[in-house]
């Protein structure tokens, strides 16, 4: 009897414990994301006289995941294929997108940068083909336009350029993905690769949703 | 025995919950930045105010000093440092460019220094997409320049690079606890 007290302990204590564990790590993570700015503007502060943190951090997604670490342990097979740089917005309690009106983040229908500040930067290192068209290696900026059930992702040549203004004339390709539901539901502004059988699939997801482009490395 | 039985199962079902969670990457501690030559260029860009070309960018990550001792200790004075955190530190040149006295040509490389206590030994590598300077070849070395350390009075909490405009180009300019290194840039 005794040990089915024990187990039953444990089954709630250990889950708890994990739920502890992530949360604390979780709440490491955002610190330094206190006071709201313009996300055209970085924020000044005491602890640095220079440039502060920007509120939405960059990050760098490789594929395939983590190359500089495979390059450095010798275990990478072939170069790299795709390297994303974004910055990261939180939720912050707010709503992403939505209609016009509705005082959400992003409206449906129009450009969003997938991030904040800079465009979003993608950089192919060699030939990719997505959604049957063959994309030269190269680097090019990614944007796209919501919907609800649906988002358009383009590619577009106007590097190094502050994410506000799409010069649409520079699209060089878009392509209609589905919406899908993401759980659990994300803080952090994410665009990660995952292996696909035919390449990689790069994932871009934020609270609730997520979209999958589908990369092809067969050319 | 069926209890136990119970009990195991909504254990493991509890757990692999927690475990099954698609494990994407939360913000890194020392986050990724990015410094544009001429200053904020992609926000002069979009405001058509950009008067010179781009020059270069460098892509770091931007660790801080959070009551720690840097130069001496946490990077120890004498050996290759990544100028950063995580990745190597990317330097991108958009056109040839004399890097302090060194001509370099336009294209990316990799970023590392050398400090000590009265001088710091930039050097700029061919290999990219390298995570920090453990793997680090001085063979695929393309410039190397040693400049002075200047002593601050503010402390900069986090590790800042940033270019400025000078007389005769640009500064590269490096920040961290009390110390900061310059390096000129131009065509």
């Amino acid at each position: 009897m005794k040990y089915y007290k024990i187990l039953l302990k444990s089954c709630l204590i250990l889950p708890l414990a994990f739920t502890v564990i992530i949360s604390c790590n979780s709440s490491v993570n955002r610190q330094d994301k206190s006071t709201s700015v313009s996300d055209t503007l970085k924020s000044t502060e005491s602890i640095n006289p220079y440039i502060a943190l920007d509120q939405s951090p960059m990050d760098m997604s490789y594929f395939p995941n983590n190359y500089p670490i495979l390059k450095m342990n010798g275990t990478d097979s072939f170069g790299p294929v795709a390297r994303v740089i974004y910055s990261r917005p939180q939720k912050k309690g707010r709503m992403i997108l939505g209609e016009a009106g509705t005082k959400s983040l992003r409206e449906y229908g129009k450009e969003w940068r997938l991030g904040a500040n800079e465009a979003t930067e993608i950089e192919f290192f060699k030939d990719v083909v997505i959604n049957g068209k063959t994309i030269a290696k190269g680097r090019y900026i990614i944007y796209c336009i919501p919907l609800p059930d649906k988002w358009t992702i383009i590619l577009n040549t106007n590097l190094f350029t502050w994410g506000l203004h799409m010069d649409k004339q520079k699209d060089i390709f878009s392509v209609d993905v589905p919406v899908e539901l993401q759980a659990p539901a994300l803080e952090d502004f994410t665009m990660v690769f995952e292996p696909a059988a035919y390449g990689a699939d790069l994932v871009i997801a934020w609270d609730n949703i997520r979209t999958v482009l589908r990369i092809s490395t067969r050319t | 025995m069926k209890k136990l039985l119970i009990a195991f199962l909504v254990f493991f079902i509890a757990a692999s919950a927690v475990i099954a969670q698609p494990m994407l990457p939360s913000p890194d501690k020392s986050i990724l930045d990015a410094s544009y030559c001429p200053p904020n260029f992609p926000l002069l860009k979009i405001q058509d105010k950009a008067t010179d070309p781009l020059l270069a960018r460098i892509v770091y990550s931007r660790p801080q000093k959070n009551g720690r001792v840097i130069f001496g200790d946490l990077i120890p004075y004498g050996k290759v440092w990544r100028l950063g955190a995580n990745e190597a530190t990317e330097i991108e040149f958009f056109q040839n460019v004399k890097f302090a006295n060194v001509a370099v040509k336009k294209g990316r490389y990799t970023l590392y220094a050398i400090p000590t206590e009265s001088k710091w030994t930039f050097i700029i590598n061919r290999e990219t997409d390298v995570w920090g300077s453990f793997r680090y070849d001085s063979k695929k070395d393309v410039a190397r320049v040693d400049v002075p350390v200047q002593l601050q009075n503010d402390i900069s909490e986090l590790f800042t690079v940033i270019f400025e405009k000078s007389a005769k180009g640009y500064e590269l300019q490096f920040y961290w606890d009390n110390i900061k290194a310059t390096v000129p840039v131009s065509l």
